[in-house]
Order: structure tokens, then sequence, then C-alpha cells
């Protein structure tokens, strides 16, 4: 039975290709470079220079949110996107946050904004909405 | 005859079917394997680090055991491979459900962020049935070689 391992070796070609081609572009020991989170106090302290961004689902955004969040999630991304650019301004930094630690949505909606709308100071919240009530108890 | 010709042809629709959804799967994250490094750390089972790494490695892994299934070049290989990632996509799926984890992707990458748990687990077991399958068809081929010396019809293009 050598074919598997025969498999497995060549994998590693174009994939350590691609690899150095993208060596650059991706953050290799954690997924959001520590420069780009935020705690939720030092979120709290920034006050009205930040803008709020909810990557949750809407239901989700509809039962509770921080005060002054604009919903912003993949699943109605082109509809929401303008609504969230009406509110931005070039000196508020935003702050993207989704149900907790684990999620990956603030994640993805930060990197979108930065890629796709090229915004600058775009920032996610540690701990997600989880974080955010135990804050304020 | 006829009826030797068609179990045969159905064999390799099988292979051609199962092995051109892997080469989409791969080419899918391929595409994109920044977001696809994001889904694996999304299940946190593995660190970052690690996760980033498998996501430049894994879709072409994914993309040469399909084409082994499709060309029947190294297709034990391919076979055993894909059987052993899709279990182990099985396992993380349901552990990261059961775990309460936000899965928002499966093994079409992000492009099936909008899946159903459901449906994420019916198609990747539908997937492994179909692995098994062709294994077992290999398998009692290659057992009836091995005991009669002699190759089955249906079995005629395992060599």
């Amino acid at each position: 039975m050598r074919q598997a391992p025969i498999l497995v070796a060549l994998a590693f070609l174009p994939g350590i290709g691609q690899a150095i081609y993208f060596r650059d572009k991706v953050s290799w020991q954690s997924p959001i470079p520590a420069s780009e989170m935020v705690t939720v106090a030092q979120a709290r302290a920034w006050g009205g220079k930040a803008i709020w961004v909810d990557a949750r689902p809407d239901a989700e955004f509809e039962q509770d949110h921080v005060s002054g969040a604009v919903p912003l999630n993949e699943d109605r991304w082109n509809e929401l996107l303008p609504r969230f650019l009406a509110t931005w301004s070039p000196e508020k930094r935003v702050i993207v946050y989704c149900s907790s630690q684990s999620c990956n949505a603030s994640r993805e909606v930060a990197r979108r904004l930065k890629d796709e709308a090229q915004l600058k100071n775009v920032f996610v919240l540690e701990g997600g909405w989880e974080g955010w009530l135990k804050s304020r108890k | 005859m006829a009826q030797v010709a068609k179990v045969k042809f159905l064999w390799r629709i099988v292979d051609l079917i199962i092995g051109g959804v892997f080469i989409y799967a791969g080419v899918i994250k391929a595409l994109d394997p920044i977001r696809f490094a994001s889904d694996i750390d999304n299940y946190k089972i593995l660190p970052w680090a690690i996760s980033v790494r498998l996501a430049f490695y894994l879709p072409w892994l994914e993309i040469l055991c399909g084409l082994a299934l499709i060309a029947r070049r190294l297709y034990l290989g391919g076979l055993s491979i894909l059987t052993a990632l899709t279990s182990i996509f099985i396992v993380a799926t349901i552990a990261a459900k059961i775990r309460g984890l936000d899965i928002t992707c499966g093994c079409f990458g992000h492009a099936s962020k909008n899946w159903s748990f459901t449906g994420h687990l019916a198609l990747d077991l539908a997937i492994l049935a179909a692995l098994l399958a062709i294994w077992t068809h290999e398998h009692t081929c290659r057992n009836r070689l091995f005991r009669t010396a002699r190759l089955e019809p249906v079995c005629r293009d395992i060599v």
C-alpha cells in the first residue's frame, strides 16, 4: 500500500508553491494580528470615536445588540454594506463582533471590510457579544 | 456480457462522480486558502498555525485523490485517503455541533456556508457511503483474484 504515501507527498508540491506565493498575504501565527484585536475595555474607551458592527445573523441582532451597532453580516452583505457605509466616516474606528470568541463571522466581516471596502482601522472584538455581556454584569 | 458492461459502467460513473466532487471541493478551497484556513480554525480543534498550513495542503490532496479516482492511477491510495478525510471531517463536524460551535462551513469550504448542519452531514455521509461501496467492490474483486487467480469480468480493470 505505497500509493497513499505517494499521493500525500505529491500534494506537498503545489501546497508549498501556493504557500510561498501567499507568504506575505497570510498571518501564519494567529488568525488576526494582535494589533487588529480590541478588548471590550479598550472598545468602551473609544466611545463615540468608534462604530460598532454586528456580524451575527439578523435574528440575533434583533434580539439584542450593542447600543448603536449597525448590522452587517455575510448573508445580506450587498444589502447591508451601503447602510453601514452611510454611517461610516474615515476618522472612526470600526469594531466588529459576532456571538462569541469561537465564532468566525466577525473575522470574515472585518476582512471583507478591509479587502473589499478598503477600510482602515477595522478591529475585531475579543470575546464577541458574550464578552460584551460579561462586561456589562 | 451486456450486464457485465453495465455493472462496470456504473462503477466508473461512481468513480467519476466521487472524484469530481473532491476535485470541485479542492479547487474551491485552493482558490481561497485564507478563507479555508479560517473555516478550519472555526472548528477549534487545531491551533491557527496548523490550520493555515493545512489550508494550503488539504485542497491539493483532495484534488490529487479525486484525479486518482477518475484516472484509476494510484487508485487505492486515493480511495483510502479520501475515506479517511471524509471520516475525520464527519467526526469533526459532529464534535463541533456537540460543542455548540458556530460552524458555517463544510466540505465545500466557504461555498457551503449557508447549508444546515443536517444538510452537511447528509452529504458527507452519502460521500462516505459511496467511498465505502467502492472499497467493498474493489476488495471483493481483489480477494477473488487472489483466491482464484482469475479476474471476474466486472473487475477487469483493477490491474
